[in-house]
């Protein structure tokens, strides 16, 4: 009877083990902080940093964007909050666009980010309530980032310089 | 009552070793075979077991098997309740992904060094299993197989890739002038991953002699079982005893 308990309970034990491995290899953490991170958001315990968060919001309001990504990549580091994404794609796509060309390396980056943005959220759709963004649905950034993705004739147009940043 | 309480302390003691003990130990070292440090970052970084590293655990349990480390016949079969066979199955399980990412501690990540040690050890291992062996030859020859890669990988090759200007270095440069280093290209890690392949081939190593033991255990076992049987009988069974021992 026993034999039979620890027979059960080393099977128990070393699957787990086991499940732990295999999910290490497949996260591929690089480091102890990452290893924890992930484990949050396995076990459905992951918070986003709302300070941070904030403070990049700030800083993305004064044009600051690169420093909104630094806050915005410590206030999410695994990458699965679909609002704190989308304000990391809107902060490429106003940093990427110009009055005469895009920035075609901010933008595509910022596909992806508005990707990760869609795919976290519900449904596939995520809306934006801030009166201070022109986009407010993932939908609408992620054609306005592949847009300036496109080349075609239009890009020759010189009117292009009246053209708005939203 | 005392004289029982030995013989179930061993059976707990061997049911703890075969079905927690061993599986973990394989599985720790199936975790920390792949690991490497970062040489500048100093992230972590897993690798999966190559390919070639499946087929190279793929022979050493077929030696296992032949050199009487693994029993399959005494821990898996019809006659074993269903649970003892799924935990015996998974320990062997567990004993192939220990030899593959132990393997995989000690093979060069890519290049040519990957092919030629892997070579050089599908050799070993293939040649192996036409020799003859027993349990304790075979330890010793894998501790020696897996010993002397990871002194080439670990000090010797690590010397020679190492950001500062070695002796090694320097000799290997002379001996391999004219050869493109891209041939040999391999990546820098850290120091600590050294240590990480030494421990994790250490504990590999103190698994399978544990699971020597755990093997030798059981056939002390079974001839002690026989042994007092006998003393059991009277004397006028213990001649047809012999005859049946004889058959």
């Amino acid at each position: 009877m026993q034999s039979r308990t620890i027979q059960l309970a080393g099977l128990a034990f070393t699957i787990a083990y086991a499940a732990f491995i295999v999910w290490i290899y497949a996260t591929e953490p690089r480091t102890f902080k990452e290893v924890t991170t992930s484990a949050e958001v396995a076990a459905g315990t992951y918070e986003i940093n709302q300070e941070k968060f904030n403070s990049a919001i700030n800083l993305f309001r004064r044009e600051q964007f690169r420093a909104a990504r630094v806050e915005w990549q410590q206030a999410d580091p695994a990458q699965r909050d679909a609002r704190t994404q989308y304000y990391v794609a809107y902060s490429f796509y106003r940093e990427g666009w110009g009055r005469v060309y895009f920035d075609r390396e901010l933008f595509k980056q910022g596909v992806e980010a508005v990707d990760r943005a869609i795919a976290l959220s519900p449904a596939n759709t995520l809306t934006i309530d801030d009166p201070d963004l022109q986009m407010h649905t993932a939908a609408e950034l992620k054609a306005e980032l592949e847009q300036g993705l496109e080349r075609n004739w239009s890009d020759v147009n010189p009117l292009k310089v009246l053209r708005t940043r939203k | 009552m005392n004289i029982d309480l030995p013989q179930t302390n061993r059976s707990r003691n061997r049911a703890l070793v075969e079905f927690i003990v061993l599986p973990f130990l394989f599985l720790t070292v199936a975790l920390l075979g792949g690991l490497r440090i970062g040489a500048e970052s100093g992230a972590f970084i897993f690798i999966a077991p190559p390919l070639v590293t499946l087929l190279l655990a793929t022979l050493l349990l077929l030696l296992m098997v032949r050199g009487g480390l693994l029993r399959l016949h005494q821990w898996v079969g019809s006659d074993f309740p269903p649970l003892t066979n799924v935990a015996h199955i998974w320990m062997f399980i567990t004993i192939f992904f220990g030899s593959a990412q132990a393997f995989n501690s000690v093979l060069p990540e890519r290049g040519l060094l990957h092919w030629l040690f892997s070579f050089f050890f599908l050799w070993t291992l293939w040649n192996n299993q036409f020799s003859s062996f027993d349990a304790r030859r075979l330890l010793r020859s894998l501790a020696v197989l897996f010993g002397t890669a990871f002194v080439l990988k670990h000090m010797l090759l690590a010397s020679l890739y190492s950001p500062e200007d070695g002796w090694l270095k320097r000799v290997a440069g002379t001996l391999l002038q004219g050869v493109a280093l891209g041939t040999f290209d391999a990546p820098a890690f850290a120091a600590v991953t050294g240590y990480i392949a030494f421990f994790t081939l250490a504990l590999y190593v103190a698994g399978l002699i544990l699971l020597a033991f755990a093997v030798n255990g059981e056939t002390i076992v079974t001839t002690d079982s026989v042994v007092n049987n006998r003393q059991q009988l009277s004397d006028g069974e213990r001649p047809v005893e012999n005859l049946s021992l004889s058959e």
